[in-house]
């Protein structure tokens, strides 16, 4: 745990010294994904530590950040005086009012039915929102500007950064925090068994609702900040995309650990940020990620993390560095063949490339990994074929030593890597 | 009077158009309790590989063999993905099929691009049927509502004269007794999902030569399937069809009238009071018309989760 | 209904439920008293899981009532029953399975102190707490699990886990449902010493298949036979009774 906590407060350090040096650019992809981080974190209360899987988070991602262009507006105008440090404030407490309220109703249900209502009541205002022009502004939705607070002026977006910085650390904080209590503990009994916690005199029905509306309050600090940093809102933050992107966050994390949804988070958005920039194809790279993840890590990049530390003593690392090393180079060639077919098609498909072809009447050659292709040549084809065939072989061979080295040396818990207490309750 | 038949028989065959879909989605969640996510992506499959097939040879081509490759791909998906991932459990199974909306959006963006392509009919096909109050009615709409009409008795042949409807309909309900009598339940589930997936291919196939065919009509469709299968009843044949009818003919009302709430309360002389509180009061039915269906799952499933015809709970 | 004395803790008094025209309890009358284990027998489908589960507010009965000191409890919801001081076990092991033996004991031992919504303070400087949480772990001997994930104890540790969870919401009255089921003779043997040590000074009503562990364990005993109480009494009493011997054990001997 003493090496925990030094990992986190050097990488706090990097977020704190690091940024100032970087390009606006990153800088605001680093907002990003801090702030997709916090939605992560408080989507996984309820999903992870409360067993209850929302579809539709995003209604109160949405509602923190409405409150805050609302408010900024009022500012703006010299309505109200309110500081920009604190508008996350306002958007934390009218979405845990909301989460109270949605939950009330959400968690008279369980399971599919419970996430179907979620699913239902974040489609409801995305359906209404566009429509609802005093409150949402319509299809173009509302705008607003930083006004200057503090001393700051919030016109770069480094001190947007930070403030950002802030608040993720100290609400991340406070979730953390929220698991050691009493009732963070009552809320992974709830998960387990609810008819249990009932008989022991736990009100199961109140409990729930408010593990929603702290979630919520969470998202909607996340939202605020999206707000915030983006001076900006429409009914699109509603949308199932936004609720579908902190799913495959914090399923590609692992929702049974608390920083796992986080990490997804970070790694993530800092992906689609850096290949976004490359190709149209990022989001079906995600999703290719997230399945692989469901189908063959099912507790995620955290789960698979923490499996090798809880059984660091007891692993033949020796002996698993080569079908490691083996499964990595593996690894490489499926994915590289994999994203030289994806880039060929965006290429090839392309209207521009039809265009051309047209115009042309030849099939020009393209250019994908710094090497020029061409279309109808068999090297072409033959190239990710001879990078995946032997790539997914060894890759089956490669896992199935690693699964009997695994296997062998399992001391008494046969490979089960759900929450622990260790990592849950912190400081042993 | 015009508006009232023409909007319901649009309403009727959207609705027959819906439970094409929707049938499959609810057979398989009552069979294997997977609530398929990415059962409107065979929707979108259908209709583009309907039109490759029916550019590479023709209309009826795609028509027939479309379908039959969506039974295909949503076969494999059961054997190789599903089945993979069951021993985790519902919600991850449901996640799983989340993760594959994604994935073929983003394929069918990348094989057609971000735009609608033009699945077109044949001419022979685009005539009006008749003449309603000197408005055409187009035949292909009647065609859609027919191919629905054949599923429909199709379906309904199979599952209650049929052995293999009657495994069916007994591994629907206790799998476990099913399996221990003897049937292959796997193989029932593959061949459910596979059937399903069809359906909802071939309703991809002929609508898609009709309304657009492009990247969103997956994650369109989707959301109103699930509100038609939420009010039906999860798991519940009948009462898909019934609430398939029901938001077919419902969106199709909806778009034409300017009704809100504002207009009840003039029933009642409170009209101007209500007009001058504005926002949701005012809002007319034709721009609320797409949040009516959550509302009526809403309702549905914290008052009736079964359903409109659903039995369990 | 009965002269109540203040040594009848649990009175029930003309219980019914029917589930649609289905006819389970057909007017139960029992009192349990003060300090008794009380054992709950009776054939298969005679309505025992469900006289527990009206007991403990799991279902609302179609008529009669339930007295726990002398107070109501018929139509409470299950939790309030419980912070009334009667809890239960279940006939499956029903723990946090991913939670520690340490920690399921101590989500009991919260609802003993009604600490339900706290979220102000940390649990671990919590003193009473935990060592209260550790006492009773010892008392039903598990100290040496604490930290083992409920899921990975054996069958009867779990078994074990759910009387101390049951003990450690503080109840006075404690229903088991089948507690030695599914278990070898010598984890019997061992629960049912387990059971006698832990629930000295409480009330115990438990529903019991093994009669060796009813005759040995229980005070008095009540034979229910679709859905009625055929009768109430010692163990010599039932053991020679003659319609119980028809209606019931001599089924049992012909195992």
């Amino acid at each position: 745990m003493r090496y925990a906590l030094i990992a986190i407060l050097a990488l706090l350090a990097l977020l704190i010294i690091a940024p100032p040096l970087l390009g606006t650019g990153w800088q605001y992809a680093l907002i990003n994904a801090l702030i997709a981080a916090l939605f992560a974190a408080a989507f996984n209360l309820l999903v992870g530590q409360g067993g209850m899987l929302s579809f539709g988070h995003a209604a109160y991602f949405g509602v923190g950040a409405f409150t805050v262009i609302h408010l900024m507006q009022s500012v703006e105008y010299g309505d109200f005086p309110f500081p920009t440090v604190l508008l996350p404030l306002a958007g934390a407490a009218v979405s845990l009012l909301c989460g109270v309220l949605a939950g009330f109703f959400a968690t008279m249900r369980s399971g599919v039915y419970f996430a179907l209502v979620t699913l239902a009541l974040a489609e409801l205002l995305h359906s209404l929102a566009p429509h609802w022009d005093e409150m949402f502004g319509g299809e173009a939705g509302l705008s607003s500007m930083r006004m200057p607070s503090l001393g700051l002026t919030f016109g770069s977006t480094l001190e947007v950064y930070y403030l950002t910085l802030a608040w993720v650390v100290i609400c991340i904080g406070l979730l953390y925090a929220y698991t050691r209590t009493p009732f963070g503990r009552l809320t992974l009994a709830l998960r387990d068994n609810e008819q249990r916690i009932r008989f022991m005199g736990f009100n199961a029905h109140g409990t729930k609702i408010l593990v929603f509306g702290i979630s919520a309050m969470f998202s909607g600090v996340a939202g605020s900040l999206m707000a915030i940093s983006n001076e900006t809102a429409n009914y699109s933050v509603f949308s199932t995309q936004v609720s579908a992107l902190v799913v495959l966050h914090t399923f590609v994390g692992g929702s049974t650990i608390f920083f796992g949804p986080i990490v997804g988070a970070c790694v993530l958005s800092l992906f689609t940020f850096v290949v976004s920039g490359v190709t149209h194809s990022w989001m079906l790279y995600q999703g290719i990620i997230f399945v692989l993840v469901m189908l063959f890590a099912p507790k995620g990049i955290g789960g698979v993390i923490q499996a090798h530390i809880e059984q660091r003593h007891s692993l033949p690392w020796k002996r698993l560095a080569a079908p490691y090393a083996l499964a990595t180079l593996a690894g490489l060639m499926v994915a590289c063949a994999t994203v030289f077919v994806v880039q060929s098609l965006e290429i090839v498909l392309s209207r521009e490339y039809a265009a051309a072809v047209a115009r042309t009447g030849e099939y020009a050659p393209y250019t994908v990994f710094g090497l020029e292709w061409r279309v109808f040549h068999p090297l072409t084809w033959l190239f990710p074929l001879l990078l995946l065939v032997p790539g997914l072989y060894m890759l089956r061979r490669a896992f199935a030593r690693i699964q009997t080295l695994w296997d062998n040396d399992e001391s008494d818990d046969d490979g089960d890597i759900a929450t622990t207490p260790e990592l849950m309750e912190g400081g042993r | 009077m015009e508006f009232l038949i023409v909007s319901t028989l649009n309403g009727v065959i959207y609705g027959m158009l819906l439970f094409m879909v929707s049938a499959g989605l609810t057979l398989i969640f009552g069979m294997m309790g997977v609530l398929n996510f990415a059962h409107a992506s065979f929707y979108m499959l259908g209709a583009y590989f309907a039109y490759t097939l029916s550019g590479l040879f023709n209309f009826w081509v795609g028509l027939i063999v479309a379908p039959l490759l969506v039974a295909i791909i949503g076969m494999l998906i059961e054997r190789y993905m599903l089945r993979r991932v069951h021993a985790h459990g519902h919600a991850h199974e449901l996640l799983l099929t989340f993760g594959l909306v994604f994935i073929f959006e983003e394929l069918i963006k990348l094989f057609y691009g971000d735009f609608p392509v033009s699945y077109q009919r044949p001419d022979y096909l685009n005539f009006a049927i008749f003449n309603l109050f000197g408005t055409d009615y187009p035949f292909y709409r009647v065609f859609i509502g027919l191919v629905a009409l054949l599923m429909f008795i199709v379906l309904f042949v199979l599952l209650t004269r049929t052995r293999v409807g009657m495994v069916v309909r007994a591994a629907e309900r206790l799998p476990d007794t099913a399996r221990a009598l003897g049937h292959n339940v796997p193989m029932v589930f593959l061949g459910v999902f596979g059937a399903g997936a069809g359906l909802a291919g071939l309703s991809g196939a002929v609508a898609g030569a009709f309304f657009p065919t492009n990247p969103n009509m997956a994650l369109e469709l989707g959301v109103i399937v699930f509100v038609v299968v939420v009010v039906g009843g999860l798991g519940s044949l009948a009462g898909s069809l019934i609430a398939s009818l029901l938001i077919g003919v419902f969106s199709s009302f909806a778009v034409g009238l300017d009704w809100s709430l504002a207009s009840l309360f003039g029933l009642i002389g409170l009209g101007d009071w209500a007009n001058s509180l504005g926002g949701l009061v005012t809002m007319p039915l034709s721009s609320i018309s797409a949040t009516v269906p959550f509302l009526l799952m809403l309702i549905v499933l914290l008052v009736r989760p079964a359903g409109l015809m659903g039995s369990k709970n | 209904m009965d002269t109540e004395t203040q040594s009848d803790v649990l009175v029930i008094d003309d219980l019914r439920k029917h589930f649609g025209g289905l006819e389970i309890m057909r007017g139960v009358d029992l009192t349990i008293k003060h300090g008794e284990r009380h054992a709950l027998v009776g054939p298969n489908g005679a309505g025992k899981s469900t006289l527990f589960n009206l007991i403990s507010g799991e279902h609302r009965p179609s008529g009669g009532h339930i007295y726990l000191q002398g107070q109501r409890i018929s139509g409470l919801k299950p939790e309030q029953i419980s912070r009334r001081g009667l809890t239960r076990s279940f006939q499956i092991t029903n723990v946090f399975s991913r939670m520690s033996a340490f920690e399921n004991i101590r989500i009991g031992v919260m609802a003993r102190h009604g600490i339900r919504f706290n979220l102000y303070r940390r649990i671990r400087p919590m003193r009473a707490i935990n060592e209260e949480s550790h006492a009773l772990l010892r008392q039903v001997r598990l100290d040496h699990r604490a930290d083992s994930l409920a899921s990975d104890l054996t069958y009867s540790e779990q078994r074990a886990l759910e009387i101390g969870m049951t003990l450690a919401t503080g109840a006075e009255v404690i229903l088991l449902d089948e507690p030695t089921a599914g278990m070898s003779r010598d984890e019997t043997a061992y629960m049912v010493e387990l059971i006698r040590q832990v629930t000295e000074g409480k009330t115990l009503m438990m529903v019991e298949h093994d009669m060796s562990v009813v005759f040995g364990l229980c005070d008095r005993i009540s034979v229910l036979v679709y859905g009625r109480i055929l009768a109430t009494g010692g163990p010599e009493e039932i053991r020679s009774n003659q319609e119980v011997q028809s209606a019931y054990l001599g089924e049992e001997e012909e195992h």
